[in-house]
């Protein structure tokens, strides 16, 4: 009798967790975002008793072209004008025929406090020449895995796939990826591009330690750089639901004078089909790598009714041969 | 007011209570079901997390000596691995500035070698563990790729001297006309010929990472699974620095349209009793998977079968170049995660200056010989490298 009641109530029991489990299952599929290519038809609010901050995401602002606050600008690549002065230059041969399409949108920034970047007098000699010299310097343009923070708000979605000891986030940019340990992990044995990801909750905020950074990476299209003494500390928190209050402060002191912190939202991607679609760039990188390296070159003339372009490679004498890869 | 409310509250809190002893006893339930080694996540789903790697070797067809023979006795393993470290210390590339060692051929140091695994083959459907028979267009198109690459290196010593690279071929000290020709298909194996950046092989541009990834020499193999309730990631280590990333669509919605192809095709998984069952299509034509490309149709099947064993077994179907879908099978052993030996970073690419190099060389030596200062560059062999596969034990 006992045995069989026990068992009964079992199967009940059973039962009643399926139907309470459709139950959840069909409320949370008449939310937004059915369809995340993590797949989150059935996405709890918390995992482990955490926020849980799986899905699909994207940041919504200027910040991959200049963390500083900017106007806009009317090309990536400028030159002077006919008037003597910065804010009347005009785009560079690269890009003219870009035209308005090609322009920087400007930004109030995302850098706290005094808005500014505290470089040492070096170090912002460095960032201006950086700038004069983007098309040959920033890894985004050759294809290079694009570090921490940097991929935060590049303008790309990522996807978050949170599990209770470790946090995966895989960017749609040239298959770049981290985990995030929450759990006891060793250090690389070498620097790495897109850093060393050690987490942990400060009630419901995700703090992140990033460490054994190599130098190449850059912050954005604007020539910020770093050492390979940075360290970055990352704080996500839920605003919303769907948005993420992302703070990133940065320590490098071969770099920077003090610790500096930028802040933005990352948003939720709400369609209901999301999902990330290959970004493969270093095909795409490949004519500008090592298109002066062809034995016949085959962009070399563009022409419109407005514009005739001539395009001449060239390949760099000795050591500077490998230097154009190495920046 | 209040005394009426009470009745509610206190008719929710039970039903609460005995909510969470159901869902305690329906996990219980589900582990049992599941059986006692397969982890669950949390959230009672399969748990397929962790770091895992192929501990063994085991080569893609059945050699033919063991043509009736699934699996291999602890000796004739034993035996295979004396044959096979024998190999390894040696050094192909001893004579320097030979064609062997200017092609970049790796010494064994670079290769990653495992113990020979239990199985005498991956394939395990065909039953003779072979792969199945081609279609006459994909024979056609494999024999003419070859006479291409072949072509390319008639002038060269490697056909002089009947070397493996030029097996099937024939010297000419003419070089072919067909130097000018573009292959029949988006080239993604090495050519002798270095003329553009698309003329090197995938593995050279640093974008060989692909599906499925089997075991190879050139290292990794190791995959980094991360879940979360309803939702799986999985990032690969592969080809030393090509790794990548794999989203897998779990909301059973379809495949992306016909129009949207994809280096690693689209992944749409679902769970069927413990298994994940994952069918990947949308492939583009710009990689070749012996000789399947955006025909190519995966549905693969990842079954946790122990507290540190994961077995993948995946159905490759490609009309246009198998009569049949054929079955292989891999087992992936789980690796310590606080050590955390996975290479997250597919930086082939960064590190890449072997490959502008080699264009940069073919320019010069284009140079040289115009100026009379060196041998014509097509007698001389920048392709084949082919270290270890004529004597490897597997083949035999």
């Amino acid at each position: 009798m006992r045995i069989r009641f026990i068992s009964s109530l079992i199967s009940v029991a059973v039962a009643a967790a399926a139907v309470a489990a459709l139950v959840t299952l069909s409320t949370s599929r008449t939310q937004g975002q059915t369809a995340s290519g993590t797949g989150a038809s059935a996405r709890p609010a918390r995992i482990g008793g955490k926020p849980n901050f799986s899905g699909i995401w994207q940041a919504n602002n200027e910040a991959y072209w200049d963390l500083e606050a900017h106007e806009a600008r009317p090309a990536a690549v400028v030159q002077k004008g006919i008037y003597p002065y910065d804010y009347t230059r005009v785009a560079a041969p690269p890009v003219v025929a870009l035209g308005a399409a090609g322009g920087v949108p400007g930004s109030l920034g995302v850098v706290q406090d005094d808005g500014r970047i505290p470089y040492t007098i070096d170090a912002l000699k460095i960032r201006n020449e950086n700038v004069e010299h983007w098309i040959d310097r920033d890894p985004e343009i050759k294809c290079y895995l694009p570090g921490i923070p940097r991929a935060m708000y590049m303008p790309y979605p990522f996807a978050i796939t949170q599990s209770t000891n470790k946090i995966h986030l895989a960017y749609e940019i040239s298959n770049s990826a981290r985990t995030i340990h929450l759990d006891k992990v060793e250090s690389p044995p070498a620097d790495t591009w897109m850093g060393h990801s050690v987490g942990r909750w400060e009630g419901d905020t995700l703090v992140v330690d990033v460490t054994n950074f190599n130098d190449k990476t850059w912050f954005d299209r604007a020539g910020n750089f770093h050492s390979d003494a940075l360290h970055v500390v990352e704080r996500f928190s839920l605003l919303t639901p769907d948005v993420i209050q992302y703070d990133a402060t940065m320590t490098d002191p071969t770099v920077f004078t003090r610790p500096w912190r930028i802040a933005m939202p990352l948003y939720r991607r709400m369609e209901r089909n999301i999902q990330l679609i290959e970004y493969q760039c270093i095909e795409f990188a490949e004519e500008f790598l090592y298109g002066n390296l062809r034995r016949t070159p085959i962009v070399t003339h563009w022409e419109s009714d407005t514009f005739s372009f001539d395009v001449k490679r060239k390949v760099p004498p000795g050591d500077k041969f490998y230097e154009w890869f190495r920046k | 007011m209040k005394v009426p409310m009470r009745r509610p509250v206190t008719w929710m809190a039970i039903a609460v209570l005995a909510f969470g002893v159901l869902v305690g006893i329906a996990k219980v339930a589900l582990v049992v079901v599941l059986g006692q080694t397969t982890p669950v996540t949390a959230w009672g789903e399969p748990d397929l997390q962790g770091i895992w790697t192929l501990e063994t070797d085991t080569p893609l067809q059945r050699p033919p000596r063991f043509a009736n023979k699934e699996l291999l006795s602890d000796e004739e393993r034993a035996a295979l691995d004396k044959e096979r470290t024998a190999l390894l210390g040696r050094d192909r590339r001893v004579e320097r500035g030979t064609e062997l060692d200017v092609a970049g051929a790796y010494n064994a140091v670079f290769n990653t070698v495992r113990p020979t695994g239990r199985r005498t083959s991956l394939i395990v459907d065909p039953l003779n563990g072979r792969l199945p028979e081609r279609t006459v267009e994909a024979l056609k198109r494999d024999a003419d790729d070859r006479a291409f690459r072949l072509a390319l290196l008639q002038s060269t010593d490697t056909c002089k001297k009947k070397l493996a690279g030029c097996a099937g071929g024939k010297y000419d000290p003419a070089p072919s006309p067909r130097l000018k020709e573009l292959p029949a298909a988006y080239n993604t194996g090495r050519m002798n010929r270095h003329d553009n950046p698309e003329d090197g092989s995938l593995g050279d541009r640093c974008m060989a990472g692909n599906l499925p990834d089997l075991p190879n020499a050139f290292g990794g193999n190791y995959i980094r699974v991360v879940q979360t309730a309803g939702g799986i990631s999985m990032f690969y280590d592969t080809g030393q620095g090509q790794g990548f990333q794999r989203n897998v669509v779990m909301n059973g919605s379809p495949h992306l349209p016909p129009r949207i192809r994809q280096w690693l095709g689209d992944s749409r998984g679902r769970w069927e009793g413990t298994t994940l069952v994952i069918d990947v299509t949308n492939f583009n034509a710009k990689f070749d998977f012996l000789g399947s490309r955006d025909h190519r149709h995966l549905v693969e099947r990842w079954t946790r079968t122990g507290p540190t064993t994961l077995e993948y077994a995946v159905t490759i179907e490609d009309p246009t170049v198998w009569t049949r879908p054929w079955t292989i099978k891999m087992e992936y052993t789980k690796q310590n995660d606080a050590q955390n030996r996975i290479y997250y970073e597919p930086r082939c690419h960064e590190g890449n200056y072997a490959f502008p190099s080699l264009m940069h060389a073919a320019r010069l030596a284009e140079k040289d010989y115009a100026a009379r200062r060196g041998p014509n560059p097509a007698t001389k062999d920048n392709a084949t490298d082919f270290v270890g596969v004529e004597e490897n034990p597997f083949n035999r």
